[in-house]
Parts: structure tokens; sequence; C-alpha cells
């Protein structure tokens, strides 16, 4: 059988365009947060910490 | 550039950069020790395995508004942080931490789908902003409690009408200390005017992995502007399909088909199928056929418009069976 390569650009999208997570139209006046921030916030602090002995949920 | 001879010094020999994080680890050690840390991170983890906050003590002392805990945890834990930038002004506090000149975040503590942080909103900050004109609600569950600071504000609540708009309503909201708000952000979102000073709250959030996803409606007119997957994950996967497809992984699809027609966002689906039909239109038309033809489907209608589309273009694809399954 002779399949055909289907080119990505012919395939369409739904009508409404999902972004990806975190992605906002207005950013204005956001006052508050929601847990998108703790995902997406840079962390800067070295990978491992002096010590071995804090709780593993807690702090990072 | 000009560098102070105390940076100077750190490059140079790292041992007062491990020292100052050393210090400020052993203070977060001590709010452990004195708040049962390894007790409320066992709590966390158990609520986001599912559960009522009821079922964990710490969690709902935290948030019940007669209890104390909540202030006194937050006022050793910021009291113990500053001491250790007293003494080390340039150390790194060793939590994540987030600021953008308005909204400042300590987060407290992660278990996968929950997150347990301290959020500090400056009143200057905020008047200095324009007003919002839409607002967005993610597939999450909120407790907030309040610790200092007061504020005015608005509840928008939306009800999801058909066409991509949302009806809107607003209540009035006076944020004071003690006040506890517990909502489900898919449904009402919070916009705060004026504020007092700095309001500083914590919060626990428990988000809905397979919830439905982030939604941006319009506050003029509850028009839909935008809309985005709830969770990281699904972006992940994603992005990943987007760049398996480009690198040609033929071999990635027997797992992106099988993914086409798990319980998944439609719209995750829908960009999973499209990598399929462009890496192997056989696999793919196979998983096309079988969304076209489960009316179920919340892909069905577009699904059967594609395959009637890629039949005209190729007939040579009416030969693929669908999947029996």
């Amino acid at each position: 059988m002779n399949l055909p390569k289907i080119d990505l650009s012919v395939l369409p999208d739904l009508d409404m365009l999902t972004g990806v997570f975190g992605s906002l139209a207005h950013l204005g006046r956001i006052a508050e947060s929601d847990d998108t921030l703790f995902v997406l916030m840079t962390f800067l602090y070295e990978l491992h910490p002096p010590e071995n002995d804090t709780p593993i949920g807690l702090f990072f | 550039m000009q560098l102070s001879d105390q940076l100077r010094a750190l490059r140079t020999d790292p041992g007062p950069q491990r020292h100052a994080q050393a210090l400020l680890h052993a203070k977060l050690l001590e709010w452990c020790d004195r708040f049962a840390g390894h007790a409320l991170e066992a709590e966390l983890a158990g609520f986001a395995a599912g559960g009522n906050l009821a079922e964990f003590p710490i969690l709902s002392a935290c948030f019940d508004p007669g209890d104390g805990l909540a202030a006194e945890m937050v006022t050793a834990l910021v009291a113990l942080v500053a001491n250790g930038l007293g003494q080390e002004p340039l150390g790194q506090v060793p939590m994540r931490h987030f600021t953008n000149g308005m909204i400042s975040t300590l987060l407290i503590g992660r278990n996968g789908p929950v997150s347990l942080a301290l959020v500090a909103v400056d009143g200057i900050a905020l008047a200095r902003r324009p007003n919002p004109e839409s607002a967005s609600f993610a597939p999450n569950h909120g407790w907030e409690r309040v610790l200092a600071g007061s504020a005015e504000g608005e509840f928008i609540d939306i009800a999801p009408l058909p066409g991509n708009r949302a009806q809107i309503t607003r209540e009035p909201l006076s944020l004071a200390p003690g006040r506890v708000i517990v909502r489900d952000y898919t449904r009402r979102s919070i916009r705060l005017d004026r504020i007092e000073g700095t309001l500083v709250s914590l919060r626990l959030q428990r988000r809905r992995d397979n919830g439905p996803l982030t939604r941006e409606y319009r506050l003029s007119d509850g028009a839909l502007v935008h809309q985005a997957a709830g969770n990281p994950r699904d972006s992940r996967f994603e992005l990943a399909a987007a760049l398996l497809g480009r690198m040609g992984r033929t071999d990635a699809v027997p797992m992106l088909a099988a993914m086409v027609r798990e319980d998944r966002p439609a719209t995750l689906r829908w960009q999973l199928l499209r990598e399929c039909l462009s890496l192997d239109s056989a696999a793919g038309f196979e998983a096309l056929t079988a969304i076209a033809t489960s009316p179920d489907d919340p892909l069905a209608t577009p699904a059967g418009a594609l395959r009637a589309q890629l039949l005209e273009q190729y007939p040579q694809l009416a030969e693929i069976a669908p999947c029996p399954a």
C-alpha cells in the first residue's frame, strides 16, 4: 500500500488554541497568584543543600 | 563594573558562601524541629494523595480561623530567616522564592499538586498597576488565610455559557487578619483593589491534575480570551510530541497513538494526533478513525471532518481498517 506522507501544516488546529501552562493573554494587575508561579519560578539555590536532613517536601 | 570587596572575596573563595548557606539551612532546620516539619511534610504528601483537609491536623489548624498556629509558625519562620540574613546578608534563602515588586512568595512546602506558600502583596505597587482586563480560572482548590494587612476587592464568579463565554458576577470582598477564604479557582477568582500596607497570607493549593484547562475571561463581557493547559505535565507532553515530530522519530508513533486514545485533555490529544499523522499516516489515520467513530469522544466532530478531508486528498487511506480496540 502506498501511503502518503502528510505534512503537519495541512493538518488543522482546533478552533480555539491552547497555550502552554502558565500562559495568559493579559498580565494586567494580577494581584493573585496560583501555583503556576511555583512551577515556573526560577530556583537559584544550589541543588544540594549543606545537610540532607530537611524534610524533602519542605522548602525545596 | 564595580564589585564590592565582599563580593570580590566570594568570587575567589567559596567558603564564606557555603558558610552563609549552612547558617540559613540551620535556621530552617530549627524551624522544622520546632514545628514538627516531618509531620507537616507527611500531611502535605497525604493531602496531595487526596482526602479532606480535616484529616490533617497541622494543615487544618493553619486554616481554622480560631486557631493561632498559622501566625505562630509564620512569625517564627520569618524571624529565623530574617535573623539568618541579618548575620549573612549575601546568603540565599534556601526556599523557592519569587517577587515581581508587587507580589512576593516563599514556598514553604510542596508535594506533587499541593503547595503551601507565604504570599505578600504590596499595596503601593498594586495601586500603580492598571486595572485588570481579565480574570483567570485554573483547576485548583485553595485555602487562604490572611495573616497581616487588610484589603478591599471583589470575588469574581463565573458560570460558563455556551459559545466560549461566561456569565460574570461580582461580590465585594474585605480581607483582614484571621479571614480564611476557601475557593474553587475554576469558578471563583479574586481581584484586589486596595491594600493597606502589605497583605500577607498563608496559602494552600491543590491542583486537579485531571482538571479542566485554565481559562481566562474578559471582565467587561465575559468572552473567553485565552485558554492554557491546566497542569505542566500536559504542556510537557505537547512540547515533547512536537520535538519528536520535528526529529522524525517514527519509533515514538506507538506511544503517541496510544496517548491519543487515553483520558487526556482533548486539546492535547489533538496535537498528539497531528504529530502521529505526520510521522506515520497509517497509524495516525487508524487513531483518527477510532476517534471519529466514537460519538462520545469530544473530538469526534473535528476528527470526522479531518478524516473526510484526508480521504478526499489521499483516497488510498480508505484501505486502512480501523483498530478493533
